[in-house]
């Protein structure tokens, strides 16, 4: 199993769970005004691990469930990396009837394609608007690339081995979040590089230093 | 009614931080600290505080609920909702739940400043 990665103090990791925090929630707020559903968010807890342990740590955080689909985003400032948006199996489609109504019925082969649509809509404004926001508060600026949506892929092997920099970092930011009444829950994870890293120790400095002035 | 005791209940020791040194300088407030809403709920029936800076997403017990308690030991306590929820949901059932104010995390100088203003002038 995986071992949290010493890379942030205790200290920056309780100013970076608190940033994540104010940006996960910031993401909900903004997803609920765009798609008008009520998201239901856990304490947030963050740990740190070799970008090579996550799919391995996915594996074992989405058990009970065989399969899962992620959205992946690109970003990149001073703070570059990766986002991934990680769904439990099922919440593409639980969302696409949410969304479609009550009478919603789809033509064989609409509901995969509006599932995989939603999920891409969904990521791209929940990744959009947390990243974003911690770039605000650290005083960054990032840009995105178009998000990238992986379905209904088997837990084992959602993500490959090689998928990511061996020396990459991954920040997890695990919160469940439900959607209005539905138990759809999942994961968000950046992974940023080493570079990135440092970027972020000074930024998390910076960030509190306005408070205790 | 000079605010003398202030109750900050949040989770997070870095929010409870920041909200303190949100706060005017030399002001002669006493704090007092929550982790979560159960320990905020307790707190506030032994120190009786002029204001409760109270965060929304909290273990053991969530803000809303410990809101609602704190409404029932007295009706008139100012909880000020400091929550980075900030869904028209959530801020409309800290409303309900007996919230006077409810603020958008980060907390800033002004934003505290502000609120402790409206806690003074409800008082008076």
């Amino acid at each position: 199993m995986e071992s949290e990665l010493q890379l942030i103090g205790t200290e920056e990791k309780d100013i970076l769970q608190e940033i994540m925090n104010i940006a996960f929630g910031n993401a909900a707020a903004e997803l609920a005004q765009v798609i008008n559903i009520f998201v239901v968010l856990s304490v947030p807890y963050i740990r740190v691990l070799m970008a090579r342990e996550l799919p391995e740590y996915i594996k074992s955080e989405v058990t009970g469930c065989d399969s899962v689909s992620i959205v992946e985003q690109d970003f990149w400032g001073d703070f570059q990396g990766n986002a991934l948006l990680v769904f439990q199996s099922g919440a593409g489609r639980e969302l696409a009837f949410m969304l479609n109504g009550d009478d919603g019925i789809f033509e064989p082969g609409v509901t995969d394609r509006f599932e995989s649509e939603i999920l891409m809509e969904v990521g791209n404004i929940l990744i959009g608007a947390c990243v974003g926001k911690l770039a605000e508060l650290l005083g960054d600026v990032i840009q995105y690339s178009p998000p990238k949506v992986l379905i209904e892929n088997h837990a084992n092997d959602a993500l490959p081995q090689n998928f990511f920099d061996a020396s990459c970092s991954a920040i997890i930011l695990k919160t469940m979040f439900r959607f209005n009444d539905k138990d759809i829950g999942g994961f968000l994870f950046l992974v940023a590089s080493h570079e990135s890293i440092g970027w972020l120790k000074g930024a998390l400095a910076k960030f509190m230093a306005q408070y205790d002035e | 009614m000079r605010i003398s005791k202030i109750l900050i209940v949040d989770d997070s020791p870095i929010s409870r931080r920041m909200i303190k040194s949100s706060m005017p300088k030399e002001s002669g407030y006493e704090f007092f600290e929550a982790g979560d809403g159960l320990q905020g709920l307790e707190m506030f029936q032994e120190v009786r505080p002029q204001v409760t800076f109270m965060d929304l997403t909290m273990p053991v017990m969530d803000g809303i609920t410990s809101v609602q308690e704190i409404m029932k030991l007295d009706e008139t306590a100012s909880v000020v909702v400091l929550t980075a929820d900030i869904q028209a949901k959530m801020i409309m059932d800290a409303y309900q739940a007996g919230a006077f104010l409810v603020l958008k995390k980060p907390p800033t100088k002004e934003s505290i400043q502000d609120a402790l203003n409206k806690v003074e002038e409800r008082e008076s």
